[in-house]
């Protein structure tokens, strides 16, 4: 049987990348065969396999994370802006269509069968597998459309976290606005919260979190700090006001994932892992 | 002299506005009207604008000691108008009740206060703050803009030599009206190990850790202070539009928060929320915020902005009939996202900005402690330069002119750049591209920084500079240089230059060549220097780039790669400002329904 455990963000850059990271890189010191996955990724930022397929850039920097070689079943649907509304929408790693602003494309049945096909193939040959969702997953306007978030997770039964940035302000309000937004049942299969990017000591955050915990009726599983991780960047969003990428001798991967050894160590004290992989042990009653 | 007499006098005298030559003056407020001293419609037994007290013998006296109505500019001008064009001549019995009627209808005795709060950080609340203003003004009201309390390193100082967030100005200037203090009673001004220095009422208190701030000041001083200068804003506009502060829903905090709904519930304020779809989220964030409020903070909200919107908003009607329904607050609209060129509120939004692909690319040091890095919007209206922020010694070969900038704790900063090996990297490229030092930057580009009292790192120290310009900088008292001025460019073509200075510490310069000559103060003096090549520069003024004769000559330096060309962009900072603002109200006017919330109409009579 399987394990699998999926993270879900607030917004856009809520540290859902680097939380499905941080996972694939515990699970594996704790010697799980774990591999990542995200059924849709909206990225110009894309890495390529050793077979060809294109991949999202943060599916393959998790790979790593796992220590795996980055396969295109990690992320069957990437979508590429091409500017103006329009968008290159690769499956399974090979352009599929040109969709436009109105996300008039291919059929969704397409989408979900590949999304299905590419998740089954990872479940046979791993442990554990590390989900990310996409965007927000209370998206009123999306509706019935989304597929990276809930659909996704009850496709693969999976237990839902709920990420949340407090460096932006109202980590609170968002938190809290996501579970209020989510069906009875999405809100059933979220298992737990977890406050990313805090600066400063967390006592000071205690009182917030003891009201969460109660009006959403699940734990608090971790305060990850600020930490200056460095990762590939998938959002086009992070990328303005970031400094650019300098190059510095050596194997960027190799700087990359040492990083993340420095963010799993900084995390540690707050940021309840061991927790984490237990509920997905234990999947959804 | 009776005192129907001394108001026929005061009425033959004309609008006399401030009367700067009183000894009393201000007695009410700065920028008051003196025009009534001895008010006309006295005793107006008014109880919004006065009261009566207990006399000697016991008998009750009307005071109206409190009431600012009659000072207002607007108020003292047209009651002179009123009054001066009744029949009877000066002295003319005064219809009091009638003339009161009418300025009422005209001027409010108390300002309505509209707040705009956020659902984040940068959720836009300063822009549409700033926006507000300028509709209520260009509706004929008077107005101010206000923040109880704000966090920024980005401050400039107003006439009178106080010290005010630079988004506060800006804002009052979208108001029209004249930048005080009272605008921002309460600004941090982070200087870093989690310390602050607290500036109250424009004038530094003093340095503050997180503890002694909240569990010291805000519990036994801030809100008083929060109340008496809105209070003074209330009483002299018809309008004032609040801005909070990050989220008011953050629970972790509430009895600590200060700049939220209890600034709210002193003003008695109509409140909006402001979120930021960019990231996605939106409409979390809107029913988190307001759910996690009680229900009477709640009841304060009169409307939902969502601002930032990228793309066709008719996507999000499905989202919006949910908020509406649900929380019964109106979506006033969504905002689109929109390049302007008002100055960035926080360092967390500082992005590297490029006019052109092509051109001159001037490195900013994006120093640990960086502020009033504002200088900097003005260079980027140049066509063909853009701004880059630098943390790396390598990403200084990209660049065609450095700039030091400045910075809350000069030490600290300057050890950061010996440390990083930028202050090598900077050394090497002297000469060859032009290096500029503004402030905390300046200090660090002279030979030696003396802190004998510990002033700027609690230690006593002494440290060598960056040895590029030929001076000294004494830390030598707790005391802070606030001052407007303005002056002229003593090198290349000459012209005018006009900004603030807000700093500690002095500097003896050795150079023989000053940058500036400020004229604004009774005895002119030089202001800055520059080294005998031409090519390293310091200064004290912010803002020295908006007006174009700095940034023509600054610019005309780089030799860049498409050869030295002379700035072109020959409008003023404060011009494209003007032009901004201006968009900003269409924009909202456009985009947003504000019937509930503002009057709909010009201003009666005007």
């Amino acid at each position: 049987m399987t394990a699998s455990i999926m993270v879900q963000g607030v917004t856009s850059g809520a540290g859902k990348s680097t939380l499905t990271s941080l996972i694939c890189l515990y699970l594996r010191d704790q010697g799980f065969k774990v591999a990542p996955f995200k059924a849709l990724n909206l990225s110009l930022n894309s890495y390529v396999t050793y077979d060809g397929k294109e991949i999202g850039i943060a599916q393959a920097f998790q790979a790593w994370a796992a220590g795996l070689e980055p396969e295109g079943c990690m992320n069957p649907v990437l979508l590429k802006p091409s500017g103006e509304g329009r968008m290159q929408m690769m499956i399974n790693g090979r352009p599929f269509a040109e969709i436009d602003a109105h996300h008039h494309g291919p059929g969704q049945s397409i989408v979900i069968d590949a999304v299905r096909e590419s998740y089954e193939r990872l479940r046979r040959r791993f442990d554990f597998i590390v989900i990310e969702g996409s965007g927000s997953p209370v998206e009123i306007n999306l509706e019935g459309r989304d597929i990276a978030n809930m659909r996704t997770a009850v496709m693969a039964r999976s237990p839902v976290l709920l990420v949340g940035d407090i460096d932006k302000g109202g980590v609170f309000a968002g938190l809290y606005g996501t579970y209020h937004l989510m069906s009875g049942p999405s809100q059933r299969m979220t298992k737990g919260f977890i406050i990313n990017r805090f600066r400063g000591d967390g006592s000071s955050l205690g009182p917030g979190i003891e009201i969460l915990e109660k009006k959403m009726s699940m734990p608090c599983l971790g305060v990850v700090p600020m930490f200056e991780l460095r990762m590939p960047e998938e959002d086009s969003l992070g990328m303005r006001g970031r400094r650019p990428a300098t190059s510095k001798a050596g194997d960027v991967r190799k700087v990359w994932i040492e990083s993340l050894q420095g963010l799993l160590e900084a995390s540690q004290p707050g940021l309840d892992l061991r927790r984490i992989q237990d509920i997905g042990l234990r999947g959804l009653d | 002299m009776d005192f129907h007499e001394k108001v026929s006098n005061e009425i033959r005298g004309g609008v006399r506005g401030t009367d700067q030559g009183c000894e009393h003056n201000p007695c009410h407020f700065h920028g008051q009207d003196c025009t009534f001293c001895f008010c006309p419609l006295y005793p107006c037994e008014d109880p919004e604008l006065g009261s009566f007290f207990r006399g000697k013998d016991d008998k009750p006296v009307w005071s109206c000691q409190e009431c600012y109505w009659t000072h207002r500019p607007d108020v003292a001008t047209e009651m002179h108008r009123l009054l001066a064009d009744r029949g009877g001549g000066y002295g003319a019995p005064i219809d009091r009740a009638g003339t009161k009627a009418a300025l009422e209808r005209k001027f409010s005795k108390r300002a309505k206060a509209i707040m705009v709060l956020g659902a984040t950080s940068g959720a836009g609340k300063s822009f549409i703050t700033a926006a507000l203003c300028r509709v209520l003004s260009d509706r004929g009201f008077r107005v101010a803009p206000f923040k109880s309390q704000n966090m920024s390193l980005n401050s400039c100082v107003t006439q009178s030599g106080e010290e005010i967030a630079r988004i506060q100005e800006l804002q009052a200037r979208a108001a029209r009206a004249e930048p005080i203090a009272a605008m921002n009673p309460i600004l941090l001004k982070p200087k870093g190990k989690a310390v602050s220095q607290v500036i109250v009422e424009g004038r530094p208190y003093r340095d503050m850790d997180v503890t002694q701030y909240y569990e010291g000041f805000v519990r036994n001083e801030a809100m008083g202070i929060v109340r008496r200068n809105y209070e003074l804003l209330a009483r002299t506009n018809d309008y004032v539009v609040i801005e909070g502060a990050g989220s008011p829903a953050e629970i972790n905090i509430s009895s600590y928060e200060i700049a939220n709904m209890r600034t709210a519930e002193v003003a008695d304020a109509d409140c909006v929320l402001v979120v930021n779809i960019e990231w996605g989220g939106a409409f979390a964030y809107i029913f988190g915020t307001l759910l996690l409020l009680s229900e009477a903070e709640r009841r304060r909200f009169k409307g939902i902005i969502i601002n930032n919107m990228f793309g066709d908003a008719g996507c999000l009607s499905s989202g919006i009939d949910r908020v509406e329904s649900e929380l019964g607050i109106p979506v006033l609209g969504v905002m689109p996202h929109l390049e302007h060129s008002l100055p960035t509120e926080d360092s967390m939004f500082i992005a590297s900005k490029r006019s052109s692909a092509a051109g001159k690319l001037v490195g900013v040091i994006r120093l640990p402690h960086i502020s009033n890095f504002t200088d900097f919007d003005a260079l980027t209206m140049e066509e063909a330069v853009s701004v880059l922020y630098i943390t790396e010694p390598m990403e200084l070969d990209l660049v065609d002119a450095i700039i030091i900038p400045g910075t809350k704790n000069t030490i600290h900063d300057l050890t950061w750049l010996e440390r990083t090996h930028l202050a090598s990297k900077i050394r090497e490229l002297r000469g060859e591209v032009p290096i500029l030092g503004v402030c905390g930057g300046y200090q660090m580009l002279g030979d030696q920084i003396m802190d004998v009292h510990g002033i700027e790192g609690g230690v006593c120290q002494q440290v060598e500079g960056l040895g590029l310009l030929r001076g000294i900088t004494h830390f030598d008292a707790y005391d802070k240089r606030t001052k407007q001025v303005s002056g002229e460019l003593l090198v290349g073509a000459g012209g005018k230059v006009r900004g603030y200075e807000i700093h500690m510490g002095r500097t003896e310069i050795a150079e023989s060549r000053g940058l500036f000559r400020i004229s604004s103060e009774g005895i002119p003096y030089e202001e800055g220097s520059i080294s005998p090549d031409g090519m390293v520069m310091g200064t004290y003024l912010h803002g020295a780039f908006d007006l174009p004769a700095f940034r023509a000559f600054f610019v005309g330096l780089i030799k860049g790669r498409n050869g030295g060309t002379e700035g072109r962009e020959h409008r003023t900072l404060d011009e494209v400002v003007e032009e901004s603002l201006a968009l900003s109200a269409r924009v909202l006017l456009d985009n947003l329904d504000l019937s509930h919330l503002i009057p709909r109409e010009q201003k009666g009579g005007r």
